[in-house]
């Protein structure tokens, strides 16, 4: 069997308008994956349709060889694929510990397992000080952590990143990284990470695609990208940006 | 004096447990249940029809007959509605009400059905010069232990963490994988159970029972969920404790005038939501794009 995430041929149109023109994207299990483009790209889209919040007019999900096409959001959860969300979506009102433990309980594991891995997700995060903290009380990084303590929780075979590092600080964005690439190493999950900050998806990531207008722009390692002249004029709009441009 | 205040801690109680009830079903589906008060009836009904048991199993006959109404309510009516927008669950939950009322008509007549549940406790009990009806404390006693009972249920369980957090925002529960029928299905059972601890107590004051048996104590039930914020679990307990208790007290203090007792409540409730539109205790759902 394959171990690999693939979006194959996706079409998707709001009316007349095409946001997603014959996209393409693979993720393999073990491997770090970054998905760029400009406001407007079509990432999320792409990326609500493979997690199965919206569905694409053509083209085929799958994971590990078994189709997603038709498969609800929660189901897909169940089947091994997690996603965090642009500001975490958390539960306000729950604590952080509460929040980061449903991650497993959601998918059946039992409360001991659960409790297990949050506290594994907490350590790998730097959690430990806001764990009794209710949820709506954290700034906008940090629930971003909390919400991808959340996801690891329920031990995904593939975790699709919105835009973790939003929000963090110069202190947080290093914490980051080390996570993703403990989690690559100890889970071997594979992720796609949603990142406007260059200089992260360079450091995590050993390929990359570029969406600019619904249309697959680029795929390559970081380096390649952050020279090709077409990807930096469409995505980063100057042409003289270093490669590790930081925020775009 | 003593004897007001148990009255009010008692009645306080007794619109906790049931605002409670209507809270749970609310805060998973979003479902506003008017039929919540034709549970509260079926369990006065079963009550009193099963006396000649003995009071344990009549307990136990009532409580596992409304936990089954409110499960069948959600299996025949409430799951076919799951992504209807709440203003047709709030028409069906009338319509369901509306039917229940009806079918409690045919079966056990439209005029009231009478029964001694719990003589001893509308007794009292001397202290000194004080008399205190034993139905006051075993009320409070009651809305204690099931009060007490549900918070460890839902701030301890496995699956009281699920229900805050459906309650909190249900789509992203359902993100996670919590399944939702199963969180639904308890909060509908749990919502039962609270119904048939009001029937107990309701029934017993009244010694009897009519279609419309728990009309009255939904409406200003529903009062005290709103106040207490809807969609919270502790707001809809903390809400329905205040209507009753200032229920009580109003009928205590304004005497030959109480009949002036809901203006001056629902004229407290308008001042309290001018000051707190989102209750005593608001939720605040994270609404944002997927």
């Amino acid at each position: 069997m394959t171990q690999i995430l693939e979006a194959v041929s996706i079409v998707k149109s709001f009316g007349a308008i095409r946001v997603l023109e014959d996209v393409s994207v693979t993720v393999n299990k073990g491997e770090i994956v970054g998905l760029l483009g400009p406001n407007g790209a079509g990432k999320t889209t792409l990326v609500n349709i493979i997690a199965g919040y919206e569905s694409q007019n053509s083209g085929t999900v799958s994971m590990d060889s078994r189709s997603l096409d038709g498969l609800t959001p929660e189901a897909r959860t169940h089947a091994g694929l997690a996603r965090t969300f642009q500001s975490g979506r958390l539960f306000p009102e729950l604590s952080v510990a509460e929040n980061i433990v449903l991650g497993g309980i959601g998918v059946g594991e039992s409360t001991k397992k659960a409790n297990r891995r949050a506290l594994d997700a907490i350590e790998l995060l730097g959690l430990g000080d806001v764990t009794s903290e209710p949820a709506g009380g954290l700034s906008h990084g940090l629930s971003r952590l909390v919400g991808l303590a959340r996801a690891l929780t329920a031990d995904p075979d593939y975790l699709i990143m919105d835009e973790p590092a939003a929000g963090l600080n110069d202190h947080e964005t290093p914490v980051l990284l080390t996570a993703l690439e403990s989690i690559r190493v100890e889970s071997g999950c594979g992720m796609l990470l949603i990142e406007h900050n260059v200089g992260l998806v360079a450091d995590a990531c050993t390929r990359v695609f570029v969406l600019a207008s619904g249309e697959m722009l680029f795929e390559g390692t970081p380096h390649d990208a952050l020279i090709d002249e077409g990807v930096l004029t469409a995505y980063l709009g100057d042409a003289t940006m270093g490669l590790h441009g930081g925020r775009a | 004096m003593i004897q007001t205040i148990l009255d009010a801690l008692s009645y306080g109680g007794l619109y906790g447990l049931a605002a409670l009830g209507i809270g749970l079903v609310f805060g998973v589906m979003r479902l506003v249940n008017f039929a919540h008060g034709e549970l509260i009836a079926i369990g006065a009904y079963l009550l009193i029809v099963t006396i000649d048991l003995g009071l344990p199993i009549s307990i136990s006959i009532a409580v596992t007959g409304t936990a089954i109404l409110a499960l069948l309510m959600e299996f025949s009516v409430f799951k076919r509605l799951r992504v209807a927008e709440p203003s047709v669950l709030l028409i069906a939950s009338f319509g369901v009400s509306v039917f229940l009322q009806r079918l409690y008509e045919v079966i056990f007549g439209a005029l009231p059905l009478s029964g001694q549940i719990a003589p001893w406790m509308t007794g009292v009990i001397e202290f000194g010069d004080t008399t205190i009806t034993r139905g006051s404390l075993v009320t409070i006693g009651l809305a204690l232990v099931l009060l007490g009972g549900m918070w460890f249920f839902i701030e301890k369980t496995t699956l009281g963490l699920q229900i805050r957090a459906a309650s909190s925002d249900f789509q992203t529960a359902r993100l996670l994988g919590v399944r939702s029928n199963r969180v639904i299905g308890a909060a509908f059972v749990f919502s039962g159970v609270l119904a048939a601890a009001v029937a107990f107590v309701l029934v017993t004051q009244r010694g009897s029972v009519d279609p419309l048996f728990g009309v009255n104590i939904t409406i200003l039930a529903l009062v005290g969920t709103v106040i207490g914020g809807l969609g919270s679990l502790q707001g809809a307990a903390l809400g329905g404790f205040a209507v009753g208790t200032t229920i009580s007290l109003l009928n205590s203090f304004l005497g030959n005038y109480r009949i002036y007792t809901y203006t001056w409540l629902f004229i407290l409730v308008i001042i309290v939501l001018l000051v707190r539109p989102g209750g005593l205790i608001s939720n605040k759902a994270v609404k944002e794009r997927v």
